[in-house]
């Protein structure tokens, strides 16, 4: 009966959202004048299969769990003044908490306007913009493929690193000789509620884990003309769990640091993308009141595209990830833990190919075939299950079928 | 002497490749006055209130990758562009402002997506835009066909 109920609150959830991105379509085809009022969204629903790992579900059955449905709006209420919110709504089975939440809800404020310099202020509910694909993470035609880098887009910490409530101040610059500079500083925090954190702690944490103000900066840089585009971005994080009286976790204290680089090449036919980064994650107490943990993580994807014509194209990626510099194998991992957490949680690689293919200007299918090796980026990432993640090398395939408006 | 008379007919190799350099040089201004003249296949229009008779590629570049949202009389820009499938779209974001569309939509999508900033408006035809510029302050646009056009800023694109 339960399990009837849930299901029908699933379903109506679903139908919700589809039916108000139906009125607000017809209501968006009306919208291509240069009113101040603007409504954009996207609905995108896939096939996903994964053998191997919990990465979607636990059961290794092929999945529907590939929804995203989103709604925004922009509304220019002065010249240098304007209101922007989004909403969505997902379902990525084990990857990330399924159900609506609200992406942004913020005041944007141009400050600054000249024809070399820009500076916007942004206050609210904002999205992270700092690295590549961040800001455009769960826009099913705007990233490069149905499941981005977890070495970077790690899909347990999406809901902490969307965005958050703060402030974001956004500087452009353009030079006619060096080229145009974007230099992006921002503070917020994420509410966890008690389903993201069973996300990431497992069922077995009963606390409550708070994240701390962050704080984040990036910085992009464009040559004149060129088709290569470089960025630096780096996040300072901090998060506090308080454990309960009857808890399997005691209390303690992560700190999540995180830099990247990334390279950029757009040309007519081929693109490049490159994001190498650095991680630094200090664990004190949670696991034991005398816990203590630091260590600095390492990664990076090369990706490629090639435009075969207007409609195709065919994409090609490899990622690889250690949690800890010092044992890129995880055998000192597996040692720690007297052999009850393998080695292969110790590290994440992916060999991707896949393909785009645009049947119209808004409607598009993406499919892709995932080679992985490790268990590194797999829910909850305090608590690996080796019970059912047993295996090193997994496998998966995903088609998506989006449309846009 | 050896060397004075060498020098001399070094010195008339010279002035031929100097006669023959300028003949050259005449025939291509000839030939581009009088032949196919070199200008962008795609012209830029504005508003009467964008209150400029000129403007750079990389002025262009900026405007169109949002990283310039104001005039230099501080009337807002307001910009209408024609579908990335679009061939004029196509020949614009080529040979004028040196970008490929997609690198465009990219910008657009990021800047719609995040709340950060909104793109521009898509207008279904040559004849909507012209119409939209015309009727918005500030407002910018491209067409391919400038004999239909009047009332509007048809600007100098200096590279």
């Amino acid at each position: 009966m339960l399990t009837c109920l849930k299901l029908m609150n699933k379903l109506n959830c679903k139908l919700l959202c589809w039916l108000g991105l139906i009125t607000f379509n017809s209501l968006a085809q009306d919208n291509h004048s240069a009113e101040p009022f603007k409504i954009h969204g996207f609905v995108a629903q896939g096939v996903i299969d994964v053998d191997g790992s919990n990465f979607v579900n636990n059961d290794g059955e092929i999945s529907l769990e590939l929804t995203e449905i989103g709604l925004n709006t922009s509304y220019k209420f002065a010249d240098d003044f304007r209101f922007a919110a989004q909403a969505v709504y997902l379902n990525g089975g084990n990857r990330y908490n399924e159900g609506l939440r609200v992406d942004y809800f913020l005041m944007d404020w141009n400050a600054y306007s000249s024809e070399k310099w820009q500076a916007n202020l942004f206050v609210g509910r904002i999205k992270n913009t700092h690295w590549l694909h961040s800001s455009t993470r769960d826009i099913p035609f705007a990233r490069p493929s149905i499941i981005l880098p977890q070495v970077v887009y790690f899909d347990g910490f999406r809901d902490i690193a969307v965005g958050g409530d703060g402030a974001a101040l956004k500087l452009t610059y353009n030079n006619d000789k060096y080229g145009e500079f974007d230099f992006n500083f921002s503070r917020s925090k994420s509410s966890i509620n008690s389903r993201d954190a069973e996300v990431i702690l497992s069922k077995l944490a009963q606390g409550n884990i708070e994240h701390n103000l962050d704080s984040q900066a990036s910085v992009y840089w464009r040559p004149v003309f060129s088709q290569w585009k470089f960025g630096l971005t780096l996040l300072d994080s901090e998060f506090n769990y308080d454990g309960e009286t009857l808890d399997f976790f005691v209390d303690g204290n992560f700190v999540f640091q995180f830099y990247t680089f990334n390279a950029v090449y757009e040309g007519e036919k081929w693109g490049f993308t490159s994001e190498l980064l650095q991680t630094r994650f200090l664990t004190e107490g949670f696991y034991t009141p005398q816990f203590n943990q630091d260590n600095l993580g390492q990664g990076g994807s090369f990706q490629t595209t090639y435009k075969v014509n207007q409609k195709l194209t065919l994409i090609g990626r490899y990622e690889k990830f250690y949690s800890d510099k010092g044992d890129k194998n995880g055998y000192r991992l597996e040692e720690r833990n007297f052999g009850m957490v393998p080695n292969y949680f110790g590290f994440q690689n992916d060999t991707m190919i896949g393909l785009s293919y645009n049947f119209a200007d808004n409607v598009r299918v993406n499919a892709e075939y995932h080679w992985m090796a490790g268990a590194a980026r797999l829910n909850p990432i305090v608590l690996p299950n080796p019970t059912v993640n047993n295996k090193e090398k997994w496998n998966m395939w995903a088609v998506q079928l989006m449309y846009w408006f | 002497m050896y060397f004075a008379r060498h020098t001399n007919n070094y010195a008339l190799l010279i002035n031929k490749d100097l006669v023959i350099n300028q003949i050259l040089f005449r025939l291509m201004v000839l030939v581009m006055l009088f032949g196919s003249p070199v200008t962008h296949a795609v012209d830029v229009i504005t508003n009467i209130s964008a209150d400029t008779a000129s403007i750079t590629t990389t002025q262009l570049r900026r405007i169109y990758s949002m990283r310039q949202v104001k005039w230099a009389n501080g009337v807002p820009i307001t910009i209408f562009v024609l579908s990335s499938t679009n061939t004029t779209h196509q020949k614009f974001c080529k040979e004028t402002l040196r970008l490929f569309p997609y690198q465009l939509d990219r910008i657009w999508n990021k800047l719609t997506f995040s709340g950060m900033g909104v793109a521009p408006t898509i207008v279904s035809s040559e004849k909507e835009l012209i119409k939209a510029v015309k009727s918005t302050t500030g407002a910018i646009g491209y067409i391919e066909n400038i004999d239909e056009v009047s009332d509007v800023n048809l600007l100098k694109i200096d590279e």
